[in-house]
């Protein structure tokens, strides 16, 4: 059975902004993987100038997928674009000690972040 | 000092019956003699509690004692049965019968002996899980020398129609093993009834040790099987090796025990499974794995739709419960037999084995369905859209 690292059950247990913000203007989504692949990401984040002022997830996954979103949702929380495109899954899975056998799936996660950045170049 | 789980694993092992566990550690003290030392009263004493288990577990069976075998348990049985049976009789033929949904320790088996040239033919049950003895009947070949089909299914408890099957081989003249581990204390076994000429039984999935198990052997006429341990002629020459009295005096009191009180733990349990399914089934988008009009009371295996099946398990960590069978999730493969009865990988995995034993209580499964209930719409609701 996988080991989990203390902060990947506090995260699981109890994970913080999941949902989806409800559709506005300044509001932009973005997703990746599938479920057929076993891992998908969701993300929905609120703009408020050159930073984000909210990020909520919805995830199909692992435990670590899970509380990777769930993580993330406050490390982005007043990134800026330029922040996102230059993130990397490398910070999360040091973060919560996510197992080299787990890191395929944090790439798909990565995507997910990098394609909500393009979502917001093109929301301007 | 962390809450231990509730234990809904009791198809995979079963705690120890206390009553069992006295008369274990009753003859741990106070026998000491070799079974096999018949020129001394302590190994007389010794061959009598094994006499007596034998007496125990033929009873169980409906067999007579001295066509019981003692073995390490169901896996060496099985190995035993398959692998010595058709190695005995390969002069005669080198094809064997089997189905998709056995336990490994018959699979394995076959594949030993597919490597030393055998054919096996391997049925797919169907979507409820069972084998027929119609199917059985198609693939009999004439250089068939035998089958083997399970009765209860680990996974699933479902039960199949091993009866029709070994009366169908008897007809054709072909030997006929069955996997018994999940049978004895949940359902009726009687080796005349089902027709069986080997069947593998053990002891710890029934509230006794691990380590023992047994192969009934049918006797007359003598069926022809090639031992896989040498060295002592124990066992009438059929299973080299010192006796484990204290191991075979709890298989036999397990037995005894599994059998006069069969009855009565398995309305219990029946009555507790079919309240956690009601419970589970509160959740919506659940499926029973297996025919649920032929199936063994104490297993309930559930595949939740919508629910990635590591989160699942993790989620439920409070129950002790089997994805898969036990002895192969380590591996975190989809279930093969659950894939053999048409399941996705997706829904193999996202299946959970519940299995109740005669120490489950009612608190048991109303924990069961209060964790069901909290985390399977928690882990839908973060999923929802995603």
């Amino acid at each position: 059975m996988t080991i989990y690292s203390a902060q990947v059950v506090e995260h699981f247990d109890a994970p913080r902004n999941a949902g989806r913000l409800a559709t506005a203007p300044d509001v932009v989504e973005a997703e990746a993987g599938s479920r057929s692949q076993g891992t998908q990401f969701h993300f929905s984040a609120r703009i408020a100038g050159n930073a984000l002022a909210a990020v909520h997830f919805e995830a199909y996954g692992c435990p670590h997928c899970i509380a990777a979103a769930s993580w993330l949702t406050q490390r982005l929380r007043g990134a800026s674009v330029d922040a996102l495109e230059r993130w990397s899954w490398r910070e999360v899975a040091e973060a919560l000690a996510v197992p080299a056998e787990k890191r395929g799936h944090l790439l798909t996660l990565e995507d997910a972040v990098r394609r909500l950045a393009a979502a917001w170049r093109r929301h301007g | 000092m962390l809450e231990l789980p509730i234990y809904l694993d009791n198809a995979a092992t079963t705690p120890v019956d206390p009553r069992v566990v006295d008369g274990m550690i009753d003859c741990l003290r106070n026998v000491q003699g070799n079974p096999s030392s018949m020129s001394h009263d302590f190994g007389r004493r010794a061959r009598a509690l094994v006499e007596r288990a034998r007496a125990q577990v033929a009873t169980a069976i409906g067999a007579r004692p001295e066509c019981i075998v003692w073995t390490s348990g169901a896996t060496e049985s099985d190995n035993f049965a398959i692998m010595g049976a058709a190695r005995f009789h390969a002069d005669r033929g080198r094809h064997i019968v089997s189905a998709k949904t056995e336990h490994k320790a018959v699979l394995d088996a076959l594949k030993q002996l597919e490597r030393e040239g055998f054919a096996v033919t391997y049925l797919k049950p169907d979507a409820g899980g069972i084998v027929k003895a119609e199917q059985v009947a198609e693939a009999l070949r004439p250089d068939t020398v035998l089958v083997s089909i399970m009765h209860v299914n680990n996974e699933t408890g479902v039960i199949n129609d091993v009866a029709a099957i070994g009366r169908l081989c008897r007809e054709r003249g072909v030997l006929f093993h069955c996997d018994a581990a999940q049978s004895v204390g949940k359902v009726p076994v009687d080796v005349t009834t089902l027709n069986v000429d080997l069947l593998s039984l053990n002891a710890h999935k029934v509230h006794g040790p691990k380590g023992v198990g047994a192969l009934y052997v049918r006797r007359t006429p003598p069926l022809g099987l090639r031992p896989l341990l040498v060295g002592g002629g124990q066992e009438g020459g059929l299973r080299s090796g010192t006796l484990a009295t204290h191991q075979i005096v709890g298989m036999g009191l397990t037995f005894s025990l599994a059998t006069n009180e069969m009855d009565r733990d398995m309305a219990r349990m029946r009555a507790q499974r079919d309240r956690l399914w009601q419970g589970i089934a509160a959740v919506g988008e659940v499926d029973v794995n297996g025919d649920v009009e032929r199936r063994a009371a104490n297993i309930l295996n559930v595949t939740f739709r919508g629910v990635e099946g590591e989160s699942l398990q993790f989620a439920l960590r409070r129950l002790a419960v089997s994805a898969g069978a036990a002895c192969s999730s380590a591996s975190e493969e989809a279930s093969y037999v659950l894939r053999a009865l048409g399941r996705t990988d997706q829904e193999a995995q996202s299946s959970l084995r519940f299995s109740l034993g005669r120490f489950t209580t009612d608190a048991d499964i109303d924990t069961a369905i209060a964790e069901v209930q909290r985390e399977v719409p928690r882990l839908r609701q973060i999923a929802r859209r995603a």
